[in-house]
């Protein structure tokens, strides 16, 4: 089933014994404009994963060294779950029920051990935004870059890492749902393309607030600005491209002196 | 042993000493005998001693006959089962014992011949008329056929009238399969018939051998071009299978793919323009394979772009374009991938390409105006790390690692003399 022909499902409502056919129909008259219609529509979803680990210091034993904790978050600390369902953590296999299904915001697992490892993240989506489940693998790191550096019970090690998930065809359901929602970059539409109002959301007192903005461990959260990066590559790309304007002077420069020389005993 | 021969060349006074000892050693070494079945000067290659190891057993080296035989070459008549007539032929026999062979000569078992099909004229009346072929033609083909063993290029030459190969092929090969059906006692015993299982396509024969001739006549560059095509090909397929098996099975598929195929070689100039519209079916087939997923990251979209402009380049210009990223301060994998960053990483890495092709393009045209004679317009900056040296001012931002030492702040030139160029992994040469 396709996230189009759940949209049509919604909008058209047609019988169950002729809807085969009735969504071929439509899948024939309609793909094209469909296609138009949403062809460099995305909807990116910028998120921050990683681990925070604090050394236990004189608690430390030696199976317990440190705490840490690992999670997905959005990129500004809003709330992901409008996209994401649940996430599995799989830790490594000497800890208790090392699979971790975190359902609800903040998706975090939070442990104590002594050993680095690979965590594999999966997000599940809710089932309008995408019935695959997207991985991530972060790499647990409990000890600092610089290894001679005293260990210290202050400061944590965090590890970040800024990715951004990308839905390339959203289905209409999906658009209507999260328009407007701060924990991702919508979509400019093109003109005159009208989203169904979006339905009513539950009970906002009994949802658990699911942003990470009072976050406990807030304080160590990375910002991550795509300003400095931007900057460095536009300066970049001035560069590359006046070398290539030069280049390209010189060669044809070159090519006429040859062709001079190839032509020069005509009177 | 060779010390002496040495003093004696140089002339020097051989000591009494050694002279005793080769004295001694002398009758020692001819107590050796040579072994037989090699010459003696193989054997002193070896150093005059046999090897601890016989590597072929010594006797196999040189078979002599066994004594009890009486071997001798005898001009004799030959009999031959391939010829039917009555010519007598001669040649050296190998008697042994005085009991000349009795085998057939050995070539006879070569005289195969082909069973071409012989029919009645009732036979033809019945089966085999066509309207194109008159019988005197097909008479005519037959009888060549089993003259020339069907060898069908002979047979077209020597037919009185101008057929192609592949219609004798057909009508031969017809009429024969016809004879067969007619004259098959039991329909099993036909099945078994590579003529029945296989049989002749004139059509495809032709395509056949257009497509045979295309291969042979093409240049090297269109076998490169082909080769590149045919990778790509592979590579949108298994990326498309990789997509399609994880994508619902009822998605449409793009169709810009199925047109990037082998037979279109034709069609592509043999000019620049073939380079840039592969790399531009790369684009859009790595989109569409996104786009099939449904759901990926945006690391893992730029990652697949990035491959799809590396594909047709070499693993060198990979590499030159990462160190010119480095030089340029720009992080290999951008450290926060949002959209704009990402779309604007790969446009710096597709001018990066066309910078270094650019470079590549003056050189070689330096060079051929070097043949020339002339002095060619000299450049002002090392022509492979482009960025190598210039300061670059912008936001401040450096990267933290660097592997090569970088020169103190006050240097600014743009041109740095040879006595200061830092060790450099690649060499214009290189290229």
């Amino acid at each position: 089933m396709t996230s189009n022909s759940s949209s049509k499902k919604q909008a058209q409502d047609p019988p169950e014994s002729s809807e085969p056919t009735l969504k071929s129909l439509r899948t024939k008259m309609t793909k094209s404009d469909e296609k138009k219609k949403l062809k460099d529509i995305e909807i990116s979803v910028p998120l921050v994963y990683g681990n925070i680990a604090f050394w236990l210091g004189k608690k430390a034993s030696e199976y317990q060294s440190h705490k840490w904790a690992v999670y997905v978050r959005g990129a500004t600390n809003e709330d992901i779950s409008v996209v994401i369902k649940k996430v599995v953590f799989q830790l490594h296999s000497s800890f208790n029920n090392p699979t971790r299904v975190i359902e609800e915001p903040p998706f975090e697992v939070s442990e104590s051990g002594w050993g680095e490892f690979e965590i594999a993240i999966t997000l599940h989506f809710h089932s309008d935004v995408c019935d695959k489940p997207l991985s991530l693998y972060h790499h647990l790191k409990l000890y600092p870059e610089d290894e001679s550096g005293p260990l210290t019970m202050k400061k944590p090690v965090v590890v970040e890492h800024y990715d951004e998930i990308v839905f390339p065809d959203p289905s209409e359901s999906f658009l209507a749902r999260v328009q407007n929602h701060p924990a991702l970059t919508f979509p400019r539409l093109p003109s005159g393309y009208n989203l169904p109002a979006p339905m009513q959301v539950d009970d906002n007192g009994k949802k658990k607030r699911g942003d990470t903005k009072d976050h406990s461990l807030g304080q160590w959260f990375t910002s991550f600005s795509e300003a400095d990066e931007l900057l460095q590559l536009a300066a970049a790309r001035q560069q590359v491209q006046a070398h290539i304007a030069k280049l390209r002077r010189q060669i044809s420069l070159l090519e006429g002196q040859n062709q001079t020389i190839k032509t020069g005993s005509d009177p | 042993m060779g010390g002496t021969d040495a003093k004696d060349i140089l002339g020097l006074p051989k000591t009494p000493l050694s002279l005793t000892q080769e004295k001694k050693s002398r009758p020692q070494k001819e107590s050796h005998r040579k072994p037989d079945g090699i010459s003696r000067e193989v054997y002193a290659l070896t150093g005059g001693v046999a090897p601890l190891m016989p590597s072929i057993d010594v006797t196999h080296l040189k078979r002599r006959p066994p004594p009890d035989e009486k071997v001798a070459w005898q001009w004799l008549p030959v009999k031959s089962s391939a010829r039917n007539d009555d010519l007598q032929l001669y040649h050296w026999v190998r008697v042994v014992n005085d009991v000349p062979p009795s085998a057939d000569y050995s070539f006879a078992k070569y005289n195969k011949s082909v069973d071409v099909l012989k029919y009645t004229d009732d036979e033809y009346e019945n089966h085999l008329t066509d309207p194109v072929w008159t019988k005197e033609e097909t008479d005519q083909l037959f009888e060549l056929c089993e003259r020339f063993d069907l060898r069908f290029t002979v047979i077209a030459d020597r037919f009185p009238l101008s057929r192609t190969v592949e219609e004798l092929k057909d009508r031969y090969y017809s009429v024969t399969r016809a004879l067969l059906r007619a004259t098959a006692q039991s329909p099993s015993e036909l099945a078994n018939h590579p003529l029945m299982k296989e049989p002749y396509d004139m059509t495809r024969d032709r395509e056949r051998k257009r497509a045979l001739s295309m291969v042979l006549s093409q240049s090297r560059h269109q076998e490169k071009k082909d080769a590149e095509i045919l990778a790509e090909a592979k590579r949108i397929t298994e990326m498309r299978l990789a997509a399609r098996r994880a994508a619902e099975p009822d998605v449409p598929a793009n169709e810009n793919i199925g047109s990037v195929s082998p037979s279109s070689n034709s069609q592509l100039p043999a000019t620049a323009v073939a380079p840039s519209t592969l790399t531009m079916a790369d684009y859009t087939s790595t989109l569409a394979s996104l786009r099939m997923l449904h759901v990926y990251l945006r690391t893992y979209g730029l990652e697949q772009m990035v491959q799809a402009a590396s594909s047709a380049v070499g693993l060198r210009t990979i590499k030159r374009v990462e160190q010119t990223l480095q030089d340029l301060g720009v992080n290999l994998k951008p450290k926060v991938p949002t959209k704009t960053v990402c779309d604007e990483h790969l446009e710096l890495r597709k001018e990066i390409l066309t910078l270094l092709n650019l470079q590549k393009q003056y050189k070689e045209s330096e060079g051929s105006s070097h043949r020339e004679g002339t002095y060619a317009a000299m450049p002002d900056t090392p022509k492979d790390r482009v960025f190598a040296s210039e300061p670059f001012s912008f936001g401040g931002e450096r990267p933290i690692k660097k592997e090569q030492k970088r020169k103190g702040p006050g240097r600014q030139s743009d041109t740095p003399s040879p006595a200061h160029k830092r060790p450099r992994k690649m060499k214009a040469s290189d290229l």
